[in-house]
Formats: C-alpha cells, sequence, structure tokens
C-alpha cells in the first residue's frame, strides 16, 4: 500500500499535546509515520480541521437487545432508507438502524472506534456477529456482570479475588472488553418483580448492597490490571431526586490507578435529577459536576437527550418497566439467566415537555459545568438520549451560547425555573471538543496503548478531517457551519485507508473487535473451580463448554493482554 | 388540466405496478415519471397511453383518469396534497396512503391498504374495499389521522386500525376486528362485523347491522336515541376497552 501524506492539515491531538499547529500527517502500512514514502497519495487539507478517528465511548449499536428494537419498530425502519450505491449496503432505520447503517453514519462523522455499552455474555456471539456486520469502525464490548451470581456470591464473601478471576475467564470467554455494571443489584432484584431504591438496599437472596458490588468490582478491576475501569450505570436511573444516588456513588470511589479513572460514570444526565416527582423534576447537575470535578478518579460522560424520537434500551429492565408505564407504548422486557436483564421501549422527547427539557438541559450543563473536559465525554448513550447523528448538534450547542439562546425561545418557557443551563456563559472550544469526542475517550478506555485516539508516529492511523476552518469560522456565530462540518468529514481515514469522502463510503470495511485477556494464576482458573462449574450444570441452559464464543467469531480479533496481580 | 392514462395491454398483466409517481402535482412540473413495473423501471409512457387536455396553474386544477385494466396498479396517490385522482375500474394496494389534501373517487374495488395513514382530503371507494382500509402501518401508534374515507361496499379485516381522527364511513359489512386500538376519529359502519374496537382508547364507533362478538371488556352505558344521516335510530352505549383503560364510545344498534 502506497501510504498517504496529508498535507497542511489544521491539527488538534490533546494526548500529543498539540493544540492546533498546521503540520502534516504521513501514514504507511496503516500507522502514523514520520516520514512518508516518495509514492504516498497527498490529501491536501487545505487548513482543514483534522482530529485523530473519533471514538465513542458508550453507545449501543449491537447485540440482542439492539436487533429486538428493530425487531419491535418497523415503523423506525421506514426513516432513514438509503439505497445500494458503490460499496454502500441498503440501509435503513433511524433510532435502531441496520448495521451498516450504523457504521456508515458513524464512519461519515469521523468515527473509527465505539464501545458497545453492554453485551450480555450469555449473547456475546449475536454481539460479536453484528459486529463484524459493522465493517468501518473497531468494536469494543462492554460485559454486563451488574446480577451475576457468581460475582454476588463473592461479593457476599468479600472474596475480591475470586470476583476478579470470575470476571477474568467471563471476559476471555465472551472476548469482552470491559466491566459494566447496569443498576447493580437492580436487575437481579427484578428478577423477584423488585428493584434497589439506594446504593445501600440488599439485593434479595444474595444479602449484598449496590455499593458493596460497586466497591468489589473496582478493586478486582485493578487486581486484574484491566485497560479500562468499571463502567457503571448507577442506580435509580430516571429516578426524580436520583442525584443523591449519584453523589454517595461517586463517594464510594478509591483512587486505584495512575494511568486512567477508577470509575466511568455512564449517561450522567439521566442521573441528575433532584425533586421528589415528575412535576418538580429540577436540574441537580451543578451538584454532580462539582462532586465530579472534586473526584479526580471519575470520569462521566453526558448521555444528553435530543429532542425527537428515539428508542430506549438498556440492561436496566425495572426502569423500562417505569418507562413503559408512564407512556404506555409498546416494550419487552427481559431475563438474561444468571447474569443480567434488559428492557426496550421507544420514546420520544418532546420540546413541550417540560420533564424533556429539563432532562435536555442537564446534559449540557453537565459538560459546561466540568471543569475539566478529560473528565466529561461527549455522548447521548446512543439510542437512549437520541440517535449519534444529533453529535454534531450537541456539539454546536456546546461551542455557541448564542444556539442554546435561539433554542431556549423554542423550548418550554418554564424550563429556566428549575435549570442554570441560561445562566453559564461558557462556550466550549475546539480543542476541549476534541478532548471531549476522541482524546479523553481514548484514555478513559485505556485504548492508547494500542495506538488509539492521537496521532504522534505510531499511532494507528485513524484521521478524520472535517470541512472547517478552525482559523476562519467563529463557533460562537457560525453554529450552523460547525454543526454540519461535524456531520460530514471530508475524509474519514480507517488504519491508513481513506473510508469515506464527503459522506459517502467508499471502501468495504474491515474493522478488528478488541478484547481483553487478564491471565491469571492457575489457583484463580475459573474453569476447574467446582462452585462455578456447578453454577452451569444447574441453572444454565448451557454447557460450560459450549459457553465461550469460539474465535471463528472474531475475524480480525485483537487481544489486549493484562497479567493479573492475584 | 385533466390527464387520461389508459392501460397499455400488458404480456404479462398480473405483474404489479409501482405507481407512487402518479399524483396531481407531479402532472404539473414532470415530464419523465417512471414507474416499476416488478423490478423494472419504466416510464410512464411505456404502460399506459397517456392524454393530457387543457392547462393547470397549481395542483388542485389537475385530475388525473385512470381507466383499463388498474387493479394491479400500486400505490397511486401516495402522498398527494392537492387536485383529484378518477379511477374507473379496481385499484391495486396502498392506494391513497399518507395523502394529505385532494380526492380520490374510485368506481370499482380497492384492494388492501386503502388510504393507510392518510392524513387529510377525501377517499370514496364505490365498490369493496379490502383488508386494512384506513389503517396504520405495521409499529406506527397513529393510523389515519384525518380526511374522510368512504366505501359504498363492503370493507375487510382491521378497517380503521389506529385510526386517530378523521371520518371513516363503510356502508357494508365490516370484517373482523374493525377499529381495532383505534385512538380518535368515527368510525361508522352501516352493515356487520365481528369484535369491533379491540383495545380502544378514545374516538367513536357506530354499528348499525349486528356486532357479532362483542369483547367482554367493553362496560354498557345504557341506550339513547340517534339521528343519523336523516333516520333516528336506538343505539346501546359501551365505553372501553376497559382492559386497556380506554374512554372510547362504541354504539350498537339495538
Amino acid at each position: 500500500m502506497p501510504g498517504i501524506l496529508i498535507r497542511n492539515a489544521f491539527v488538534i491531538d490533546p494526548l500529543s499535546g498539540v493544540k492546533g499547529e498546521v503540520m502534516d500527517i504521513a501514514i504507511r502500512d496503516g500507522k502514523i509515520v514520520e516520514e512518508a514514502s516518495t509514492d504516498a497519495v497527498v490529501i491536501d487539507a487545505a487548513r482543514c480541521l483534522t482530529l485523530p478517528g473519533g471514538i465513542d465511548s458508550h453507545s449501543h449499536v449491537c447485540g440482542t437487545k439492539v436487533n429486538f428494537g428493530r425487531y419491535m419498530s418497523p415503523e423506525d425502519m421506514r426513516a432513514g432508507r438509503t439505497a445500494r450505491k458503490g460499496v454502500m449496503h441498503v440501509t435503513s432505520g433511524y433510532s435502531v438502524p441496520t448495521t451498516f447503517g450504523n457504521s456508515y453514519r458513524y464512519s461519515t462523522m469521523g468515527y473509527t472506534t465505539i464501545l458497545e455499552g453492554a453485551m450480555a455474555p450469555l449473547e456475546a456471539r449475536h454481539t460479536h456477529e453484528e459486529f463484524t456486520a459493522t465493517p468501518h469502525q473497531d468494536m469494543l464490548a462492554n460485559t454486563l456482570f451488574d446480577g451475576n451470581w457468581s460475582i454476588m456470591e463473592a461479593v457476599k464473601e468479600k472474596d475480591v479475588k475470586r470476583a476478579a478471576a470470575v470476571v477474568a475467564w467471563t471476559l476471555s470467554a465472551v472476548k469482552g472488553f470491559a466491566i459494566k455494571l447496569t443498576n447493580p443489584g437492580g436487575t437481579e432484584a427484578w428478577g423477584w418483580g423488585g428493584d434497589v431504591n439506594s446504593i445501600h438496599d440488599q439485593v434479595p437472596h444474595f444479602g449484598v448492597t449496590p455499593a458493596e458490588i460497586i466497591g468489589t468490582m473496582i478493586q478486582a478491576n485493578e487486581l486484574l490490571n484491566l485497560p479500562h475501569s468499571v463502567h457503571l450505570h448507577c442506580n435509580n436511573l430516571g429516578v426524580p431526586g436520583n442525584y443523591q444516588t449519584t453523589l454517595e456513588t461517586i463517594g464510594l470511589v478509591p483512587d486505584l490507578n495512575r494511568d486512567r479513572q477508577s470509575l466511568y460514570l455512564t449517561h450522567v444526565q439521566f442521573h441528575s435529577y433532584g425533586g421528589s416527582t415528575w412535576r418538580d423534576i429540577c436540574s441537580k447537575s451543578e451538584d454532580v459536576a462539582r462532586a465530579v470535578n472534586n473526584t479526580p478518579q471519575v470520569v462521566m460522560d453526558m448521555g444528553q437527550i435530543m429532542f425527537g424520537r428515539t428508542t430506549t434500551m438498556t440492561a436496566d429492565g425495572p426502569m423500562e418497566f417505569k418507562l413503559y408505564m408512564l407512556h404506555h407504548n409498546k416494550w419487552s422486557n427481559h431475563d438474561v439467566e444468571l447474569e443480567t436483564g434488559s428492557g426496550i421501549t421507544p420514546v420520544y422527547y418532546g420540546r413541550k415537555s417540560l420533564v424533556n427539557c429539563v432532562m435536555w438541559s442537564i446534559g449540557l450543563e453537565l459538560a459546561l459545568l466540568a471543569k475539566n473536559p478529560w473528565q466529561c465525554l461527549l455522548s447521548t448513550d446512543n439510542p437512549n438520549g437520541a440517535p449519534f447523528v444529533k453529535y454534531p448538534e450537541i456539539i454546536a450547542l456546546l461551542m455557541s451560547r448564542r444556539f442554546r439562546e435561539n433554542e431556549r425561545k423554542m423550548i418550554d418557557p418554564r424550563t429556566e425555573h428549575f435549570v442554570p443551563l441560561f445562566a453559564i456563559e461558557r462556550e466550549l472550544d475546539w480543542y476541549e471538543i476534541a478532548v471531549m469526542t476522541r482524546a479523553a475517550q481514548a484514555k478513559a478506555l485505556g485504548i492508547t496503548r494500542i495506538g488509539k485516539g492521537y496521532l504522534a508516529p505510531g499511532a494507528e492511523a485513524d484521521v478524520a478531517i472535517f470541512p472547517l476552518k478552525p482559523d476562519e469560522i467563529d463557533p460562537s456565530v457560525d453554529y450552523q457551519q460547525v454543526m454540519a462540518g461535524f456531520s460530514r468529514t471530508r475524509y474519514t481515514i480507517k488504519r491508513g485507508r481513506v473510508v469515506a469522502r464527503d459522506g459517502e463510503v467508499v471502501v468495504e470495511g474491515a474493522n478488528s473487535t478488541i478484547w481483553t485477556r487478564a491471565n491469571v494464576p492457575p489457583a484463580y482458573d475459573m474453569s476447574s473451580d467446582p462452585e462455578f462449574t456447578k453454577k452451569f450444570e444447574q441453572y444454565y441452559t448451557v454447557r460450560m463448554r459450549n459457553y465461550p464464543v469460539q474465535d471463528i467469531y472474531l475475524p480480525r480479533g485483537v487481544r489486549i493482554d493484562t497479567e493479573a496481580s492475584l | 388540466m385533466r390527464v387520461i392514462l389508459k392501460t397499455r395491454p400488458r404480456e404479462k398483466p398480473r405483474i404489479p405496478i409501482e405507481a407512487e409517481e402518479i399524483i396531481p402535482q407531479n402532472f404539473l412540473r414532470k415530464n419523465d415519471m417512471k414507474v416499476f413495473e416488478g423490478n423494472k423501471e419504466r416510464t410512464l409512457e411505456d404502460l399506459f397511453f397517456v392524454t393530457i387536455e387543457g392547462p393547470a396553474v397549481s395542483p388542485d386544477q389537475v385530475e388525473v383518469v385512470l381507466t383499463g385494466n388498474t387493479g394491479m396498479i400500486k400505490r397511486v396517490g401516495e402522498y398527494m396534497n392537492a387536485g383529484r385522482i378518477i379511477i374507473e375500474g379496481d385499484i391495486g394496494m396502498h392506494c391513497g396512503n399518507f395523502m394529505s389534501a385532494g380526492e380520490i373517487i374510485i368506481r370499482g374495488n380497492a384492494d388492501a391498504w386503502l388510504g393507510r395513514e392518510m392524513r387529510g382530503g377525501r377517499i370514496l371507494c364505490e365498490g369493496n374495499a379490502s383488508h386494512y382500509c384506513a389503517a396504520g402501518y405495521r409499529g406506527e401508534k397513529r393510523g389515519m389521522r384525518g380526511g374522510i374515507m368512504e366505501v359504498k361496499g363492503n370493507a375487510g379485516d382491521f378497517t380503521a386500525e389506529y385510526l386517530s381522527g378523521g371520518d371513516v364511513i363503510i356502508h357494508g359489512n365490516c370484517g373482523d376486528l374493525p377499529g381495532v386500538e383505534m385512538r380518535g376519529g368515527t368510525l361508522v359502519i352501516g352493515g356487520e362485523c365481528a369484535r369491533p374496537c379491540g383495545n380502544m382508547t378514545g374516538g367513536t364507533c357506530m354499528v348499525f347491522g349486528k356486532a357479532q362478538r362483542v369483547l367482554p371488556t367493553f362496560r354498557s352505558n345504557g341506550s339513547q336515541d340517534m339521528d343519523y344521516a336523516g333516520k333516528r335510530y336506538r343505539m346501546n352505549l359501551f365505553r372501553g376497552d376497559v382492559a386497556n383503560r380506554g374512554k372510547g364510545t362504541l354504539m350498537i344498534r339495538a
């Protein structure tokens, strides 16, 4: 392959400390190099904004529940239809598009790596099959451990090492990337028709509390030296007054890792509500942002909602039931044997709904009030808050106070009494946006070690060139231009190949799936542990030897090996 | 302007024609309209003898007349917003879906999905309509939202499913489950039907014939006299569907 030389690029590369310089980038053999070969294809970036390939650190794009969202929303498939064109497959769908639809749309927005937010270990094969059909992004899978019986038994016995051993076996069996806890304890309680209402409630039968599960898993994660931290969806999602739970959870987190956070809090917008009912719901983003600012070992993502129609899907079964009770729309709920659960229901976020307007404001406030952009990442918890195609609009809202003021005229006029958003003058700059959409993600996920998220020599050649000239446009005024620019790259380069140009995908993709294997001493190998194997014999519907995902499901797997300190 | 489209004889007349381009506003500005015959793209001239009489400056002055063997033509009048379409014979599936204004007159029978999810305008079918007449598409919570649908003959199953606005008048009989999931609007059935209005949450349904197998989840609300189309009827009133906390009204002739 001849390689590529990008000339005249206005580069922002936060991880390498480049804050906006015009420079050249040389690419050879899928890597960024010092010198391009003489026959390299030259791309003139014409001083356009050039960033490392985008990384989405929390998105639901693949797996059984996404697919069930597709089943139950035939009306969604009427939107966003595109015909076959060149190498592009037919796509359809808006909030739950086809896998190729997801992949093409992410690619034209400059995204090259996506973390699937929740993969039930038992249903990992489906997730991996859809990963291979999402060809333009490298995929990672957060693996659910929130209601795992073996984990909860280990937590009850206060045996961190055993919990770590279960995690190590499961991650390598299902080719997962990191630990995801979704409403820890709550999904298991939902199996008995209940839920947990605070982090100190006991899970029925197991007698452990969410706080104990979270604390144990954070320590187990560090014992295994996994690249990412525990990825937590707090308890009480979407309940007015739940900011107390969020603050208590943040208070639990020890600082155990020098290189990254010790806890990743996801879609915090849904966890920052004050008040006690839907009638007096108000924003507590200031309290939550202050707690995050004072707790450097925590990273959060926004979970912004945007107005319009979407589909909510989460492993948090009881929450989806509550949503169903609100909307009385079609819904589904699912229990995954000894592991977790899930639920799906379509929703509509309206500008006329005060509650939705408050939610919309909270997400933006979190991003604007977090002092350190490395601690607040941009996300919509796609598709729960909004489909990811809304990211450019969120970027424009964060960069332009004028845009926010214009939106203020369109939403429920009572909103301003419940939220501090319109008093915040801050406008984020290009550098902060670059941090919030790629660099901080790479750091938080711990994938800089495999060359993600930066553009220095040695990095993977994932580059996005946007049709935006930062020295010519003022984002606080030309927000429309910012929005248009971020929704369609001039070039998206993935592992040294141009994959998308001006909104069109130009090559067949070949992505890889990144997973982790923590090497544990033989004493902690769960495959020969009698208690653990008994679970399969007595309760699971599959045998232990059929449980692990075979290598054939990962045509281009990339394994990150770690040595556990057990 | 009057556009007359007479079907040309076809070698295989059972192959359906997809003709969503046949709407009045298109005849004002387009002269290269495309239709599909099976999976082959054709021009309008390939399949029809096209005659255009008189001028028009706005779409509501356009009248399209379809004659000949029209029973296999699908999606005529989709998204139409003005003017008038007259079909001299039968018409295929999906006629007039999503239409927002204008008028469609069908002299023969209509196949399934007639006027599905229409928002406004008027459809008159002088023959029978098949299943899912004036209903919603799969997955959508609201079906027909406005306008008038009148069928002089009978209609099939799931008539006015998800009806949320507008009037549906069926002079003949309906099949199974008319007005199921209704949430607004008015459904009038002149003849018989079975299991009307399951899961309805709003709107009004009147049945002037016999309603078979009325669901047990409707609460009887007495009876009253009612004038309709110049005649006086004694109607039994029901409220429901209580299984869905519904506040709809079902009236059945006593």
